[in-house]
């Protein structure tokens, strides 16, 4: 059954796939146009080559972000097109039909992560670096596969979620502005910003979207 | 009628018609003249009524107001208004509390006092302050200037600065790198490393550590050693081009490297320490972040042997070790790691997807 529901899930997403593969792989060879030669270069070449090496590196996280969306949602598409009838017609308990569908959409996942890895395997072959800087391709390609993996499993749950979670989810980030409003009116938040603790809780570790923050490039020191 | 008298009469019409021009011309000049006047009565009290105004305010910032917050005192004009003042004062103090460097003892026997502020001595004996040193500080009451309290900071960090042995005074920064920051001047300092402009940066890029050194000028070390003579005629000719100085200028720009290493000596014309206040400020900062400000404090207080001796004792690690450890703080901007992939970063990302999927699997539209 994984077989079927992933060739039906690879016939509603290949566009998106194929346009996320071409992405994952240019986005590590873009560094390496600024020039490959490294070793003898001037270090005034190899801090410029280093900082845009960093400024795309920020890209990457973006672009699992946009594979997370397009695939976590793309993911029940179909279903919401046909008003799940297939889903209900089939002879598998729900939370089987879940897994299964998660497990299809994770597995179209691994196409761009696999482009980018072999984009950054490219790219790391293409240049030669001065002492003291180093390449990152498995640890970039696997931090990417998390970060993909997270940000389909969010988008995944909040597509098939009910309008009763969406709304919890909507209260609770607005409970959280109020929260702070009402803070600032009565002038006894001290400095301190309830959205802002959020916010530090989500993107630091052990907070979910901790994966997305860091370093990114694909070299560095 | 003869036409004679039709021209004697169209004549007399005519003069009649303008003398009456004439006449209301006048009177509409008159009128005009009546306005104008009147008009420059207006602007005449205007500007005595402006005048006043400005004479006021000028009265008013003659006067001087104290602002306290924790051991920071600052004496401004009290056209700053109170609100600002207590935001100035308590931004310094934010500043030097997160520095860590200057001993609290210091601060508190001093008064950082704008020019600005005049009667400064009447608050002074009124407030009992006889006693606290006063340190003189170019503090407008232009909301720029008193945004942060980082003027006062700094005037505070260069009255430290002042007390502290030669080796100190000559290699510190003049503000004791108070309010440095990461991502303002450590990408600075970072980018200062990177440029490469001499060989002893460029090889510390690399990760010779003793390059490092030399590049921040932590050892008793003569300057000639920290540039090569091509470097020096490097940094001549990028700040004047290709005009050929006089003296020895001249003889290094023509190719005598025994006057490139004199200039360095005379250290007028080229820094001795070839990183910039804002490199050797992140050198400190590395050690507060790294090391607690305790052990900046006590290398500030040694006074025997280079700055790098110096440092390495207050951080109870090898002058190598601390440097190398900086060279890679500085570069991860902040002790980021490079990017990583293992088992710190994948526990928690496995655990969210699967709690998401375990909440999918429970609860959904066709249930």
């Amino acid at each position: 059954m994984f077989r079927q529901i992933l060739r039906s899930q690879w016939l509603a997403l290949r566009l998106p796939v194929a346009l996320l593969a071409v992405l994952g792989f240019a986005l590590p060879l873009l560094t390496v146009t600024y020039g490959g030669a490294l070793e003898n270069a001037p270090s005034a070449t190899v801090a410029q080559w280093l900082f845009a090496s960093q400024k795309i590196g920020i890209l990457i996280p973006g672009l699992a972000l946009l594979v997370g969306l397009l695939l976590g949602i793309g993911t029940w598409a179909p279903d919401h097109a046909g008003k799940h009838v297939y889903a209900l017609s089939l002879p598998v308990p729900r939370p089987m039909y879940v897994l299964l569908r998660f497990a299809a959409g994770a597995t179209l996942v691994a196409v761009p992560v696999l482009a980018l890895g072999i984009g950054s395997t490219v790219a790391v072959l293409a240049v030669k670096l001065p002492s003291g800087i180093h390449a990152y391709p498995a640890q970039l390609t696997l931090r990417f596969a998390m970060a993909c993996l997270v940000c389909f499993a969010i988008f995944f749950a909040i597509s098939i979620s009910t309008r009763r979670a969406a709304l919890a989810v909507l209260g609770l980030l607005g409970g959280v502005l109020l929260a702070d409003l009402v803070l600032a009116a009565l002038s006894i938040s001290g400095g301190a910003s309830v959205t802002e603790s959020v916010i530090y809780l989500l993107t630091n570790w052990p907070g979910p979207l901790a994966i997305l923050m860091g370093r990114w490039a694909l070299f560095d020191v | 009628m003869s036409s004679a008298v039709r021209s004697l009469l169209a004549i007399a019409v005519l003069g009649a018609s303008a003398q009456a021009a004439w006449s209301q011309g006048l009177r509409d000049r008159d009128a005009a003249i009546r306005g104008l006047l009147a008009r420059a009565q207006g602007l005449a009290t205007e500007i005595a009524r402006q005048d006043s105004v400005v004479r006021r305010e000028q009265h008013r910032e003659r006067l001087a107001t104290r602002f306290d917050a924790g051991a920071v005192t600052v004496i401004l004009p009290v056209s700053v208004g109170n609100a600002t003042g207590r935001r100035f004062a308590a931004g310094a103090f934010q500043l030097l509390d997160s520095a860590g460097v200057i001993p609290w003892p210091f601060v508190q026997s001093r008064i950082v006092v704008a020019y600005a502020a005049t009667g400064v001595d009447s608050v002074v004996r009124a407030e009992r302050l006889e006693r606290r040193s006063r340190i003189m500080a170019d503090i407008s009451a232009a909301p720029d200037s008193l945004a942060d309290g980082l003027l006062a900071a700094a005037v505070l960090g260069n009255a430290y600065l002042a007390t502290l042995d030669g080796e100190w005074r000559a290699w510190l920064p003049g503000d004791m790198a108070i309010g440095w920051s990461m991502r303002r001047e450590g990408t600075g300092a970072a980018r200062e490393l990177m440029a490469g402009e001499t060989r002893a940066g460029a090889r510390c890029l690399g990760g010779s550590v003793a390059d490092c050194r030399l590049w921040l000028g932590l050892d008793r070390d003569s300057g000639e050693s920290r540039y090569q003579p091509a470097e020096i005629r490097r940094v001549l000719t990028s700040r004047w081009g290709t005009w050929v100085g006089r003296g020895l200028i001249g003889e290094c720009q023509a190719g005598s490297d025994d006057a490139c290493e004199k200039l360095v000596r005379e250290g007028r014309w080229l820094q001795a320490i070839p990183a910039g206040p804002v490199s050797r400020g992140s050198l400190l900062n590395a050690v507060c972040r790294l090391h607690g400000s305790e052990a900046l404090r006590r290398a500030l207080a040694d006074t025997s042997g280079s700055v790098g001796e110096r440092l390495a004792r207050g951080t109870h690690l090898s002058e190598d070790s601390l440097v190398a450890e900086w060279r890679s703080w500085l570069l991860t901007g902040g002790g980021q790691s490079p990017v990583t992939a293992d088992l710190r970063d994948a526990v928690p990302a496995v655990l969210v997807a699967a709690l998401l999927l375990l909440a999918a699997a429970r609860s959904g539209r066709w249930r």
